[in-house]
């Protein structure tokens, strides 16, 4: 059975609802947003497990709003200095009778739009999603991403500035939009697990775990619009790769090939629950570049070794896949899919197009997949070389000391 | 007040510490291991104190850059640096009470683990950092 949930998650689930209610009464997003910030952190002080108020939420709102108000007279105060004729009034903004019927869920699902909103750089709807939805703090996102706590601070408040600046209404986006809009949303959300999952040093204990974070509000958008196939998707892609995750890498950090990944150590239970989402969406159609992602993850999660897994399959799916995604990644992957089918020698001449790419010539990935597709060839110094190639141009120490390895192996 | 700890190698330290083959002062495994597993305990415990701003560790020489002004447009040079020019190779931030202590932090950089012939040859600088902050409104 789950653990009862701590105050800290109970905090960052209601973030997004709280500051729902708070913009859509108040508007002013950006010092609304401040406010909740403060208000949740009141509450992690403050209540206790056999304290929490009755309504948990009604009183975030209401500190949240009442520390708006505040903040609100600050800035009109300081308006009126600057501009001695400044008229400014706290009006609460009238509520049209439909909307009070909307539900936190509704909020939550107008703040992930917000926050993927166009005029931000993919930094900013990060860092802006992180603490608006996700209710991070600025510390642990700074923490998360490795920078400084000063950058990331700017870059929450120069999007808030962006977003209030746009006057978007705070609503779901009009029909014709909202397509492009959630994709934005996805993509920042496979950034956020992107990011945690490349992390492999993990040099700090503090970190935020951002895979367990996005898998988080992936749930959620999933919850928040179950009919869209592309969010079930992403989020089985997620699962699937997550699931990996404790054969991935060794006791000293050293990057550990899926080929010879313990997979006794894969999660058996995320994977049963990304290939039924996976399986659904797929069944639902239409088909997206997630749940291509996601098929190929769950084909590669179902297999009990390298030699069992349904390479043609595999194949296939990237032969989709490539025909919604033309990118270099795929391509390289759908190499070794063909070499896994017909052989390294066809998995070689596939990549050499690849290698007039200028979007994947330099990239260590390139060599590295060609040091062992030649090493499949039986063509061992050739392989040595490309080995040694790509640990040169790999630029972290881990991805190095495996290629590196992979040649040393090769000595004649 | 702010200080910064620098530690310096050259491309071939680098080369040792990925591993390359053929390479007489490779890191074992073990060496490795424990190197990370003394740089994740000293940045963590740094993190906890409150003193460390920021840590960042830097790629290979190899893959450096350098930009100079020439006739009529700047010139770029790939690798610019000799095998065994040291150079940068890692910093911390920290913030703390007086330049003895930075120093004593950095101090402890010295009992970090590795090869006798790299332990032989490590150092660290600690400089402190200006700090001429404009006033503004807080």
């Amino acid at each position: 059975m789950a653990p009862a949930p701590s105050i800290e998650d109970l905090l960052r689930r209601m973030a997004p609802e709280v500051l729902g209610a708070v913009v859509r009464r108040y508007g002013h997003f950006d010092l609304a947003e401040d406010a909740v910030q403060e208000a949740l952190l009141t509450a992690s002080r403050q209540w206790s497990p056999g304290a929490i108020p009755e309504s948990p939420r009604g009183w975030l709102i209401t500190v949240a709003s009442r520390r708006l108000i505040d903040l609100l007279r600050a800035d009109a105060s300081r308006r009126e200095r600057e501009h001695a004729a400044a008229q400014w009034a706290l009006v609460e903004q009238p509520v049209a009778p439909a909307e009070l019927h909307v539900t936190g869920s509704d909020d939550t699902l107008i703040l992930l739009f917000m926050c993927a909103h166009p005029a931000l750089s993919l930094s900013s709807q990060i860092a802006l999603t992180l603490r608006a939805v996700g209710g991070l703090t600025t510390a642990e996102i700074a923490r998360a991403f490795l920078v400084p706590e000063a950058t990331i601070s700017r870059r929450i408040t120069r999007a808030k500035q962006t977003v209030t600046a746009s006057h978007v209404p705070f609503r779901v986006p009009p029909a014709d939009e909202r397509q492009e809009r959630l994709k934005a949303v996805q993509h920042a959300l496979y950034l956020i697990f992107n990011e945690g999952y490349v992390a492999t040093s993990g040099q700090n204990l503090h970190r935020v775990e951002l895979t367990a974070e996005a898998i988080r509000l992936t749930r959620l958008l999933h919850r928040l619009i179950q009919q869209d196939v592309e969010v079930a998707g992403l989020l089985a892609l997620m699962l699937l790769t997550d699931a990996r995750r404790a054969a991935r890498a060794a006791p000293d950090g050293a990057l550990i090939p899926m080929a010879r990944q313990d997979r006794g150590l894969w999660d058996e239970r995320l994977i049963t629950e990304g290939v039924a989402l996976v399986t659904e969406a797929m069944r639902r159609g239409p088909v997206g570049p997630y749940q291509l992602q996601a098929a190929i993850a769950a084909l590669h999660d179902e297999s009990r070794d390298l030699e069992g897994t349904d390479w043609p399959q595999i194949h296939a799916l990237y032969e989709v896949l490539l025909e919604l995604d033309e990118n270099p990644v795929v391509r390289l992957n759908h190499a070794v899919a063909l070499a896994m089918v017909d052989g390294p020698r066809a998995g070689l001449e596939a990549l050499s197009e690849l290698e007039a790419d200028p979007r994947i010539a330099g990239d260590h990935r390139l060599h590295a997949v060609r040091g062992h597709l030649l090493e499949m060839a039986g063509e061992k110094a050739e392989a040595r070389e490309s080995y040694l190639t790509a640990a040169k141009q790999a630029t972290s120490l881990a991805q190095q000391r495996y290629l590196n390895g992979q040649a040393a192996l090769l000595v004649s | 007040m702010k200080y910064m700890i620098l530690t310096h190698a050259s491309q071939q330290d680098y080369d040792a510490m990925a591993g390359k083959p053929g390479d007489r002062s490779v890191w074992s495994a073990d060496d490795f291991a424990a190197m990370v597993a003394f740089m994740r305990a000293f940045n963590s415990e740094l993190a906890e104190s409150g003193e460390l701003v920021e840590t960042r560790g830097l790629g290979a020489p190899a893959h450096a850059r350098r930009i100079q002004p020439g006739e009529g447009a700047h010139v770029v040079t790939d690798g610019p640096y000799a095998e065994s020019q040291e150079v940068l190779a890692g910093y911390w931030i920290v913030e703390c009470e007086s330049f003895d202590r930075a120093t004593e932090i950095a101090a402890r950089l010295s009992s970090c683990p590795g090869p006798a012939a790299v332990r032989a040859r490590a150092s660290a600088d600690v400089r402190p950092i200006e700090e001429h902050v404009p006033d503004r409104e807080t």
